[in-house]
């Protein structure tokens, strides 16, 4: 049983051990912390909550936390914020009406103008080989916005610092040239300002905010999918601003190619220009990553820190950033850098949960599932067209995945010889340097197979 | 329980801690009072789950005991009674109440259904002189945030520094900071962001206080202690929550330089700022015109319904810039008027930086405070 289930059953069983004033009251936001052997810490909200739960509850708390797992003899209480609980929207826009407007303080809030957060900028961006090209065609454009690359498509998975990126053209341009106007928004803002200016029928009004940019800045992207009244607003706004030589900066989770549902015309336009996409970062860019982050935030961690992050955070750098987040919030509360052991705990589950493994039944099943055919025709010796591309998919990615030998990746296929494993993979290999649709199909059938 | 005490101890003691109490509709005990006759002393308590108050008075005990009885009716009550020895008795859950020529029953819930309030470990506490605490609270505690996006501006922030301590409350739109010497420093530079609500209470239940009164710190919450003065026992404690966050470096939006720097005269200022809300209108917008040929500024409002109006209110200028003879900004007439409220010198000094850069409001020879305020753009 996880800690969130057993969590459950015992709010189930108590609630009919005390009034419903009381449940609401005290055990509103708690959870199980941490499970440990014969030990559980709950968190709880608050002082209060933990002193009512300590002494009047903790009798009936540990009966069925016991009943429910006999493992189970200590229970503590502590006053921490669970992960689930759900935090308000960062930011939410407070927008004011009329002409007038009472102006913010510039350090707690984005510019209004131009939505940029003055935080990104080129000088905390740290480049690395994965994000080499990009940052190069960045900083072009912040030096000469409009003729070179236009438009700048930039494509990366999530929290790898598109969003850092292309604020940070924004805010060079605007300190290179104080007269230029930047403009970036989210698609989704764009998509809902279109919605409301057909509600409140002002469409020129709406287009008007786009006409005189100088450097048009777009994020996201991939939400027009499906859009498509935003897809052909921005179509003739992308092309009015291109005649003018004016910057059109772009980014997405993927290549244009990949965005299903978005109009041929607009995909050839984002394709116009230079396409540049920001890889993982490699073990020593997360480590300088790392460094700069905990300089920023005034906070020394060991290098045995920073390496265990850094090696077993891959794939994100946001949430390289939380970690050291947790981390300096520990420092901060006990007065005293966090050691390798606490460290590991602390990250506990950051740190992808059970570590992802997967078996070559799960890739079989998930190639199967993604081309909609039966398993066990993979594993036979049909010679359908239909079947032999699915099956060299899934020789290559149990090779490429499980690194399996290919005399044991023919056995697996109803013993097949293992050059014709090699030769799978070899034209796997091959047509993915240059098949984007291919490409595309192998991640999602990843995702898959770590789903499964 | 049995005991004997004077009215005017007992009254005072509830219409402190009834405060908190009343509030809560999830909890109907939350809307009780705490009443605990011990040895010698009676503690009456009261809490919202986020801040409770426990206060203490000396009587003379008979019999030792505990309930909780409704706030409202208990201190309507006793308020009316004459000031006279007053008898509380326990029977059964009914607070029998005997006074005079008045004899009452009040029906209670069982103490053992009331919230327990966190205790602090009482470990190294930080003496603050209760007015001078006071007086700095009063003068940030309106400029916290209201809603609820940013939770970490929505109380007043207390950092410990270097024998100092700095008070300090945003909105976002303006800022305030005091700063007051403390004698002992705690063992480690703290911070901590205490609700708005709680400084409220504190400032109002403390400032009659002349004393010193004691803080002790803990990651999530808060003790605030004062002292009886006839034997050394707590005559009250305030607890509460803190906010979790961390509070933004507000220190870089306070301006190290300025455009204009004008020496003004406190009241007629405010006087004059008054007078041009009148027609301010909606936007709450009131202009401030730099007239260095004049040497002193202009306020200026208008409405095109209303009317409008000006005024000159003469000022020792100081330009940073020497050549600029007109600067021209507009506020919106509250926020100024709030600053103004919290700065008592006969002259202020207000600093300006262009039409949307924030502006400083000081008093004058006093460095202990400071407020800032950022204009309105007409757009």
């Amino acid at each position: 049983m996880s800690k969130d289930e057993l969590w459950q059953a015992l709010l189930a069983q108590i609630q009919f051990n005390i009034s419903k004033a009381n449940f609401a009251t005290w055990f509103k936001n708690t959870g199980i912390l941490q499970k440990k052997g014969p030990q559980v810490v709950i968190a709880v909200p608050n002082n209060f909550s933990k002193e009512w739960l300590e002494n009047k509850y903790n009798k009936a708390v540990y009966k069925i936390l016991h009943g429910l797992d006999d493992e189970i003899r200590e229970v503590k209480y502590t006053v921490a914020k669970l992960e689930t609980v759900v935090q308000l929207p960062q930011n939410a826009p407070l927008e004011s009406d009329g002409p007038v407007s009472q102006l913010e303080f510039q350090d707690f809030k984005v510019n209004k103008e131009t939505n940029l957060n003055p935080r990104y900028t080129f000088d905390n961006f740290i480049v690395g080989p994965f994000n080499e090209l990009p940052h190069a065609a960045a900083l072009a454009i912040a030096g000469n916005p409009g003729s070179v690359y236009n438009p700048l498509f930039v494509y990366g998975g999530v929290g790898l610092g598109k969003t850092h990126l292309l604020q940070a053209i924004g805010n060079e341009v605007l300190n290179k040239f104080s007269q230029k106007r930047v403009k970036y928004v989210s698609s989704e803002k764009f998509a809902s300002g279109i919605v409301n200016s057909i509600r409140n029928h002002n469409i020129d009004k709406f287009k008007s905010l786009y006409k005189d940019i100088d450097v048009l800045i777009i994020d996201d992207i991939q939400f027009f999918a499906g859009k498509e009244k935003s897809q052909e607003e921005f179509f003739h706004i992308f092309n009015s601003l291109y005649e003018k030589n004016k910057q059109i900066i772009l980014s997405s989770d993927r290549p244009p190619k990949a965005i299903s549902a978005i109009e041929e015309r607009l995909r050839s336009r984002f394709e116009g220009g230079m396409i540049a996409d920001i890889s993982m970062p490699d073990f020593e860019t997360r480590i300088a990553i790392l460094k700069t982050k905990s300089q920023e935030k005034k906070i020394n961690f060991s290098e045995e820190i920073l390496e265990y992050i850094a090696s077993n955070i891959q794939r994100n750098i946001r949430e390289l950033e939380g970690a050291l987040n947790r981390l300096a919030a520990h420092q901060k509360l006990n007065n005293r850098a966090p050691d390798i052991e606490t460290t590991k705990v602390l990250l506990k589950n950051l740190i992808s949960s059970p570590s992802k493994t997967t078996n070559p039944d799960k890739i079989i099943k998930a190639v199967a599932f993604h081309f909609d055919v039966k398993e066990k025709d993979i594993l036979a010796n049909s010679r359908k067209k239909e079947i032999v591309g699915p099956r060299q998919i899934a020789m290559y990615l149990i090779r490429m995945e499980l690194k399996s030998s290919f005399p044991s990746i023919g056995n697996k296929f109803g013993g097949k010889d293992h050059t014709t494993a090699i030769h799978a993979y070899n034209k796997i290999t091959k047509e993915l340097e240059n098949n984007e649709h291919l490409n595309e199909e192998i991640g999602l059938i990843k995702e898959q197979i770590y789903r499964l | 329980m049995k005991l004997i005490i004077l009215k005017e101890n007992l009254i005072k003691g509830l219409n402190i801690v009834s405060r908190v109490a009343g509030k809560n509709l999830t909890l109907p005990i939350l809307n009780n009072i705490f009443v605990s006759a011990q040895k010698n002393f009676l503690n009456l308590a009261s809490t919202d789950l986020e801040l409770g108050i426990k206060y203490w008075t000396l009587i003379k005990t008979e019999k030792e005991g505990e309930i909780t009885v409704p706030a409202r009716i208990l201190s309507n009550f006793v308020n009316l009674l004459p000031d006279k020895k007053i008898i509380l008795e326990l029977k059964d859950q009914d607070l029998f109440i005997e006074c005079d020529e008045y004899k009452t029953k009040i029906k209670g819930m069982s103490a053992q259904d009331f919230p327990i309030i966190p205790k602090i470990e009482e470990n190294h506490a930080i003496e603050l002189y209760s007015p001078a605490l006071c007086e700095g609270l009063a003068q940030v505690v309106d400029f916290s945030a209201v809603n609820q996006v940013r939770p970490e501006l929505s109380g007043i922030y207390f950092n410990f520094q270097n024998n100092r301590l700095q008070l300090a409350a945003t909105d976002s739109f303006r800022l305030a900071e005091k700063n007051m010497s403390i004698e002992n420093n705690p063992p480690s530079q703290i911070s901590f962001i205490l609700p708005q609500k709680s400084a409220k209470e504190l400032m109002n239940i403390f400032s009659e206080f002349t004393g010193k009164a004691k803080l002790y710190y803990s990651p999530n919450q808060v003790l605030f202690e004062y002292m009886m003065t006839e034997t050394p026992h707590p005559q009250i404690q305030i607890v509460s929550r803190l906010i979790e966050g961390e509070y933004p470096d507000y220190q870089g939006i306070i301006p190290k330089k300025y455009d204009a720097q004008l020496i003004l005269e406190r009241d007629g200022f405010i006087n004059q700022i008054k007078t041009a809300s009148i027609f301010s209108g909606k936007s709450n917008e009131i202009k401030i015109k730099i007239d260095a040929k004049r040497g002193g500024i202009d306020v200026l409002s208008q409405n095109p319904e209303l009317g409008e109006n000006k005024s000159f209110l003469p000022a020792q200028l100081n330009m940073a810039n020497e050549t600029q003879k007109e600067m021209e900004i507009s506020f919106n007439h509250k926020f100024l008027i709030d600053g103004l409220a919290n700065i008592k010198t006969k002259n202020i000094l207000m600093e300006l930086n262009g039409d949307d850069g924030p502006a400083v409001l000081k008093p004058e020879g006093d460095v202990s405070y400071i407020y800032i305020v950022m204009p309105i753009k007409a757009s």
